[in-house]
This record gives C-alpha cells, structure tokens and sequence, in this order.
C-alpha cells in the first residue's frame, strides 16, 4: 500500500515530471517532497502553491453551480497554470477526514502531456488515501 | 507602636546571556536541539505537550491542544470510533494504533501518513510555545511498534516559527487563541469560506479554539488559522476567561504576576 512518498515517486514517472510535493494549503507546509522544487526551494514553493491553491478553494467564483456537488470540501478539483516552459497542476486530495490537501506537479511543457497528468493525479491521490 | 515591615520588590527576571546566545538562531527550545544533537531516544515534556523522540527525531507529538490521530480519525467516520479505540488499546501510542489499522487494511498507509503529519506539527506547534517552565526529558527504550514517519527536530522548529509568523501576520493580537469565543454583533457579515462557517457555527461564547477543533476533528493550528482571520474580519471577539482558565493563568510568580500587572497597566492607559 503506497505512502507520501511511495506516491511521490509514481507521480515523478509521468513524462515530463520535474518536481512534486504533498502540501497542506491551510498551513503552506509540504508533507512531502519530490524532484526539483520550482523557483529551487521546496519550502518557498509550497507556501506560494498553498496561497494560489486556498483561494482557488475558499472563492465562491470556482465553485460549480449545482449546490450538490458544493458540498464537497473543496469544491475545486483541480488548478492548472502554464507558462513558457511548464505547467504546474495542483490537485486537490479528497479525504475521508478534515483535511486540506494538494498534490502539486511540476511538469515540463515539451515532455508533458497535460490531460494525461490531470487524470493520473485524480487516480494518484485517490489511491493514496483511499487505498 | 507598631513594627511596619514592607515585603522586599521582587527580584525583576534575567535571561541568561549563554542561552540568549543559543536562542539568537532562532531555535524554539535549546533543550530539544542538544536531544536531536545526541540522538536521544524519549519523551520530552513540556509545559503545553509532549515530544516523543526515537534517535534524535520526533515520531509523535501530543497536546491538550491540539486533536490527536484517533479524534481526526473517527470525527468523520473514516474509522468508527470502536475500532479505533480497540486498536488504542493495543499499542502504546496512537501512531502505533495507526499502524495496526494498516496492517488490518482498515486504513491505508497514506492516509495514516497524511494524518499523523498533520497531528504530528499541530500538537508540537503548541508543546514548543514559549512557556514559563523549563521541559523534562525522560529517556526510554525505543518502541516496539516502530514509527510512521520521523520528522528531524529542526525541520519541526523551523515549522514551529513559521506557523507563528503566518498567525501574526493574519491577525496580530492572539486573544483569541485559547479564550471562549463570542460573534461579534457585525452589522454586515463578510463573505465567509465553508470552513469559516463551520468554525463560526461552533462559537457560542463558551468553546475556545482548541475545543472547536475537536469537535470538527480538525487540527487545531487550521482552527486558529481561520479563527484570526474571523477576528481579522471583526467577525469574532474573545469572550469571557472560564474560571478554571483564569486561574491557570493567574500564576502565583511574584515575577510573573508583577509583568502582568505592569502589562494591565500599560494596556489601560
């Protein structure tokens, strides 16, 4: 059965991977790490995912329309951001207890095939807290 | 004619230049940096919780505080409470209890990973805030059970501060980290997150943070987290100490109480 890590590693075999860390977004610490750390510091880029992943979580303007599916905690699956040379994909962990989770993946844009990783993150996270 | 005798003033307190020194890093307890430094195996003892060492790194932390692993476990139904509580009784210590529920496939490994790391930095958030008594150690045999994750003594330090300064950046004043909690009478309410609300739901003027993180089976550090930012909004305010808090605090130090009479006094000016 995987843990943090065994899960990080998993993550760090979809092409193209450069970096991937476990981070609580209420805190901004990193549960675990993997790879690079964009910007050279895990620390650093923890913090800085935690803030852009709690807003994405806490504003009203993400959350889908039907009030059913508002209830889950967060309403947000996932937030995808690219730029020149990478994306960076965070995806939010649903867990059976309190909790306020990411898995934040690094990847490079020429290698990395962006629909391919949002799925295997969805399966990743599922997997590491549902078994 | 009578003999009138005055009490001496009390001694004002020191800091010791040679700990000055050690604290000047930045460190949250030099005790626990020479630990870490010897490897020790332990239970470290502080005034607001307990750090469980294994060869100079932590593998469990517990305070009154903080909602340990069995209550963030069982408040939502991932576990049902008989199991885990059986599970508790077996092992020594919840993390162990965590370990069994993984070899019984009743929990998976990442999810006990997941929730002894957060249990783990909130309970020693609060077992390293400064307190007025020095720690004890006591060193033991390392456990039979073997540990989920250790996490080195300076990484939890260096957490430790960083928490501190996220809170004091939110909102300054830490009245209402232990205290009972009241709304506010707000003519308007902010626009509050659903974890905000589930916060503001449990205030009734007689649960303190810490409670409201139990009963919500969340780590109390989120709890403060959300609670400086309702008191930020002027949506939350500290209601009245419970008598058996105001006695606690109400220390019998002459030093101490002479500082706080001194801190009332500038407040009221």
């Amino acid at each position: 059965m995987p843990g943090i890590d065994e899960c990080l590693l998993e993550v760090m075999q979809l092409p193209g991977a450069r970096g991937a860390a476990l981070v609580d977004w209420t805190s901004g610490l990193a549960l675990g790490t993997a790879g690079e750390s964009p910007g050279g510091d895990h620390e650093t880029a923890a913090a800085e995912a935690a803030e852009l992943a709690r807003l994405a979580a806490e504003h009203r303007a993400f959350a889908p329309d039907d009030p059913e599916n508002s209830v889950a905690d967060p309403p947000v699956e996932d937030v995808i951001i690219s730029n020149r040379d990478s994306y960076h994909v965070l995806c939010f962990v649903r867990t059976s207890f309190d909790s306020s989770v990411f898995l934040h993946l690094w990847l490079a844009r020429v290698e990395g095939n962006l629909a391919l990783a949002r799925i295997r993150l969805g399966e990743m996270t599922g997997r590491l807290v549902l078994g | 004619m009578t003999a009138v005798t005055t009490t001496p003033p009390p001694r004002l307190p020191v800091r010791d230049k040679a700990e000055a020194r050690e604290r000047a890093w930045g460190g949250v307890s030099p005790m626990l940096t020479r630990l870490a430094a010897e490897r020790a195996t332990g239970v470290l003892v502080r005034e607001r919780g307990t750090l469980h060492l294994a060869e100079g790194r932590v593998v469990h932390a517990e305070s009154p505080a903080a909602p340990g692993l069995g209550t963030l476990l069982t408040a939502h139904g991932t576990l049902d409470a008989d199991t885990w509580r059986q599970a508790a009784d077996e092992a020594a210590e919840p993390p162990g209890a965590g370990l069994l529920l993984v070899g019984r496939g009743r929990l998976t490994r990442g999810a006990l990973e997941l929730c002894h790391l957060e249990t783990l930095y909130d309970a020693a958030y609060f077992a390293l805030a400064p307190s007025s008594t020095p720690g004890r150690f006591r060193y033991t045999s390392p456990g039979r059970s073997g540990a989920v994750r250790a996490v080195p003594v300076a990484a939890l330090e260096h957490e430790t501060l960083r928490r501190r300064d996220l809170l004091h950046r939110i909102w300054p004043d830490p009245a209402t980290d232990e205290a009972p909690l009241l709304r506010a009478d707000t003519v308007a309410l902010p626009a509050l997150t659903a974890r905000q609300r589930a916060v503001l739901h449990l205030v009734d003027g007689v649960r303190t943070a810490p409670e409201i993180a139990r009963a919500m089976g969340r780590p109390a550090f989120h709890t403060l987290v959300d609670v400086r930012r309702l008191a930020a909004a002027g949506v939350l305010v500290r209601g009245a100490l419970k008598p058996a808090e105001a006695a606690r605090i109400e220390t019998t130090d002459p030093d101490i109480t002479l500082l706080k009479r001194l801190r009332d006094a500038l407040e009221s000016l």
